[in-house]
């Protein structure tokens, strides 16, 4: 494959071509309630071809049918010449690699049949069924996929991998009369089949926390002390420093430049975050970007200074940086764009106990049911949470909504744990309509001194 | 080139003991994308995307299995490539659940045009210049512009062994834009977009600009936001988190699993006795409309609410074949998986008031009427939670005071909450702005006791 890209790089005629290739192997087991959704395997390949000419931008080629490559490469070649550009788009220099990055399979899932994929996942779909009367809906969910992966650039790259993927999720609705509550739990991993063993007891977690949701009273909105737990915190850190830090929403705005400029203060010196696409094991983590640039970690904030952001080669020139593998793709389908990898806050000091001991009346928000950012704005929800009242963990609460501003949020961040751990859930980050991609997050527990709390907002007015 | 592959397919899968448990349909469907992207006030890129792909879902010995591929060669699906795909899909079958899957017989179709020459024409000049006019027309002094135009040309064709078939082409096109204004930490966006089947008119694109500056001059003064329960008017783009938990309990799927509100309320008035919603696949010149969904069931309007009383829910043919009801048309298929219960294009309207003139007015003339309120246009953070409950709470990404019948301000910093279902149990004013957003055409709601917090 590699001989036939790089025979097609030679007729291309731009100033700058690449090629990336994908075949998507995949299967897919899915039980809702107690009845079996869909197995099935898939099949899916396709290329994208992207291409840049001096004075004129970027053109690009997506397709389906190999047979096609010669033709879309002119294609691109074609859409690049019409787009015409006063001021040169530049790329950051990236030595050429050439490698064979074949990763870690951990029981090549291609070889495990789907009844046995079926019956792994009918067994955790039993346990969460199995756990109480009111659980009257689950959904039991698992992908795999193996994708080999080329690509090449008329620089000189060439690379060629494998790439593994599995997913699991759990979701557990209860339901008492009018009342309707949700447990959720997913784990991804840049691994095989034998990941996804002895999982039973998360299942049940699941199903056990959406049945005493049932019982949990909303959480009266305001404003509060509040104690973010690993999973959510690792949220927070993607969701209201990563998505600021891609540098694609920066390069070409002066006045975000300004905001964003290098050296100032985000937050208190216990704050330090980052993002590090080349950690070992992990779901965000390759060896390369889509851009053919190596991965690696890259400080954003130290010590509550904004010190780092994430780049593509294109984003780099234009600021005169250097480019950190970020460049991204979910799959042949798009084109790369400025995206995160694993997104983390570094360890502090102490344990959880020490956050909340001072505490006369908090809220300890636990799990993520998802997040989103629009840049200073963002949200997110816990899948539930507990009140801390004088200095303990208390009842369980529902419906906590974290509603914020950055730059007001992180300067409250006053307190960080020393119990950082990786999440590795599925799902994935959505970003200018590419989604899920592949991401991991990890934190300590972090306080925030003061945050908005939505719920029952009512109760409060 | 399907027709093959249901020929095999014919020949392959049994139909069991009773000798009616076989059967399989197919969709295959062919699309072409152009782009053409303008970032931050200059044309940055233009694209192309050439995507063709099958799905095949089969019926053998009573039990149901589907398979999707791509990569296909030429226009050979019918022998080399149709045989490992059809392996895949009996694999599938052998694994899955027995279910009394009827394939509809062939019926006529209705005529929707879904096919415009003017759109699948457009040179890609003639695109770069359209977004070129609308960027022009947002430019202005300490403001960053983004416009993205995208035409699709799709060609689908679905087929069943029972002999059902239906073919046709489809164009849309999408014009988004957007304006940022950064000013210290503040961080303002405002945007807006068209879809459609054909390319934008004249007065579509105007509309687009109008709207767009007029939300961004009211958006240049800070207001304090207000608190409390309040009333408040949802733009037809803001009330996507009001309507979200309706739609997801209006599924055939969501009520076969027990976890709609509105499982056991067909019949009943729930909803205000203005509240009409329908989903209509028929509507010319929009991209959701077609003749046929893609399990072969002829198009045809479906009243989902009707004066505030539910009427009957969206079924795809296994969610239907489960619930014992017949499917509403609503499959919907990607070239992975199986067919899953989609709406196409969801009307919300007045009960007896369904042609009211429309006024291009931000508010949708609803604001007269409130002392002390919001607009909200977008919130942050829609379908994220247990949705389906009805309860929703999500701060603003883009609201304004009404302070005595006029827009004051921007809010920042504040969020609203609510149950839809206690909320829309009384709808205070239906708007006179009802327009498209994306697949949904809607006014504006005035909607009272919203619940409005600040920090």
């Amino acid at each position: 494959m590699i001989d036939r890209l790089a025979a097609a790089l030679t007729r291309a005629r731009a100033d700058y071509t690449e090629i990336r290739v994908e075949r998507l192997w995949s299967s897919s087991v899915t039980f809702r309630g107690r009845r079996l959704e869909s197995a099935t395997v898939s099949e899916d390949q396709g290329g994208f071809v992207r291409v840049l000419n001096r004075a004129h931008g970027w053109g690009m080629a997506s397709f389906t049918s190999l047979d096609q490559l010669e033709r879309m490469v002119a294609r691109a070649n074609e859409l690049s010449r019409a787009v015409r550009l006063e001021r040169a788009v530049e790329l950051a220099p990236v030595a050429p690699q050439r490698a064979e990055a074949i990763l870690d399979l951990d029981g090549d899932v291609r070889g495990v049949p789907l009844a046995e994929k079926k019956r792994l996942v009918e067994s955790y779909n039993g346990a969460m069924l199995g756990v109480s009367g009111s659980i009257v809906d689950t959904l039991a969910a698992y992908r795999d996929e193996v994708n080999e992966y080329w690509y090449v650039n008329s620089e000189g790259a060439a690379l060629h991998e494998l790439r593994p993927e599995v997913v699991l999720s759990g979701t557990a609705t209860a339901r008492r009369d009018g009342t309707i509550e949700k447990g959720l739990e997913s784990i991804g991993l840049r691994r095989g089949w034998n990941a996804v063993q002895d999982r039973t007891a998360d299942f049940r977690r699941v199903a056990e926390r959406a049945v005493q949701l049932l019982d949990a009273p909303r959480v009266k909105g305001g404003t509060y002390p509040v104690i973010l737990d690993s999973e959510l915190a690792g949220v927070f850190a993607h969701e209201a420093i990563g998505h600021l830090s891609e540098a694609d929403f920066v390069y070409a705005n002066p006045q975000m430049r300004e905001m964003m400029v290098l050296g100032r203060r985000f937050g208190k010196p216990v704050l330090t975050v980052g993002d590090d696409g080349a950690a070992p094991g992990l779901r965000g983590t390759l060896p390369f970007d889509d851009e053919g640039t190596p991965t690696r970690n890259t400080v954003l904030i130290k010590e509550g200074v904004l010190v780092g952001r994430l780049h593509s080669r294109e984003t780099a020139a234009a600021m005169g940086e250097q480019p950190t593998g970020n460049a991204r793709a979910i799959s042949f389908r798009h084109a790369p764009i400025v995206r995160m990898t694993n997104t983390y806050i570094a360890n502090g000091r102490g344990t959880f106990e020490d956050l909340i001991q001072d505490l006369k009346l908090g809220v300890y928000a636990c799990g993520a049911f998802g997040g989103q950012t629009l840049l200073e704005n963002f949200s997110f929800t816990a899948a539930y949470g507990h009140m801390i009242r004088d200095g303990h963990v208390a009842e369980m609460v529902k419906d906590v909504v974290l509603a914020g501003n950055l730059f007001q949020t992180l300067d409250r961040i006053d307190h960080i744990a020393g119990d950082f751990q990786w999440n590795q859930m599925g799902g994935g980050c959505g970003k200018g309509g590419q989604a899920p991609l592949p991401v991991t997050e990890g934190a300590p527990h972090v306080r925030i001194e003061a945050a908005l709390i939505g719920g029952d907002v009512s109760a409060v007015t | 080139m399907i027709e093959a592959l249901l020929d095999l397919a014919r020949r392959r899968v049994a139909g069991g003991e009773e000798g009616d448990g076989g059967g399989a349909d197919a969709l295959w469907r062919r699309a072409e994308r152009t782009s053409v992207a303008f970032e931050w006030g200059r044309l940055k890129s233009a694209g192309a995307t050439e995507e063709t792909g099958i799905n095949l879902r089969v019926r053998h010995r009573g039990r149901v299995g589907v398979a999707g591929m791509t990569g296909i060669v030429g226009d050979d699906a019918g022998t080399r490539q149709a045989a490992p795909l059809l392996d895949r899909a009996v694999a599938s079958a052998e694994l899955g659940e027995e279910l009394e899957l009827a394939f509809p017989s062939r019926a006529p179709l209705p005529r929707v045009p879904t096919f415009f020459d003017r759109a699948a024409d457009a040179s890609l000049d003639q695109l770069i210049q359209l977004g070129q006019g609308v960027l022009e027309r947002l430019t202005r002094e300490g403001c960053q512009v983004n416009v993205a135009i995208e035409r699709e040309v799709s060609e689908t064709r679905v087929a069943n062994a029972a002999g059902a078939e239906g073919a046709y082409r489809a164009t849309a096109v999408g014009v988004t834009a957007d304006v940022w204004r950064i000013a210290g930490d503040d961080v303002l966006t405002v945007g807006d977009e068209i879809t459609g089947a054909d390319l934008p008119a004249q007065r579509e694109l105007d509309g687009l600009v109008q709207s767009i500056t007029a939300r961004l001059g009211f958006a240049l003064a800070i207001a304090a936001p207000p608190e409390g329960a309040l009333p408040v008017v949802f733009t037809p783009a803001g009330l996507s988190a009001v309507l979200l938990p309706i739609t997801q309990g209006l599924s055939g799927k969501a009520v076969l699993q027990g976890i709609s509100p509105l499982g056991k309320k067909v019949g009943e008035r729930v909803f205000d006795e203005r509240f009409a919603l329908t989903d209509d696949p028929l509507v010319p010149g929009r991209a959701a409309s077609r003749p046929l969904d893609d399990e072969c069931v002829p198009s045809r309007v479906t009243s989902l609410v009707e004066r505030g009383v539910v009427r009957r829910f969206v079924y795809d043919l296994e969610t239907a074949a489960r619930a014992r009801t017949a499917s509403t048309g609503h499959g919907q298929r990607g070239i992975f998986g199986k067919p899953v219960p989609a709406y196409t294009n969801l009307i919300l309207g007045e009960t007896g008031n369904g042609k009211r003139e429309r006024s291009p007015q931000f508010g949708g003339g609803l604001l007269g009427d409130i002392k002390d309120g919001l607009v909200v246009d977008e919130l942050i953070g829609v379908g994220q939670g247990n949705v389906i409950g009805g309860a929703f709470s999500h701060p603003v990404a883009l609201a304004y005071r009404v302070e005595r019948g006029e827009i004051t301000g921007r809010v920042k910093d504040a969020a609203v909450a609510g149950n839809v279902y206690e909320l829309l149990g009384r709808i205070a004013g239906f708007g006179n702005d009802a327009r498209w957003s994306g697949t949904r055409f809607a006014p504006s709601l005035l909607l009272e006791g919203v619940s409005v917090a600040r920090r």
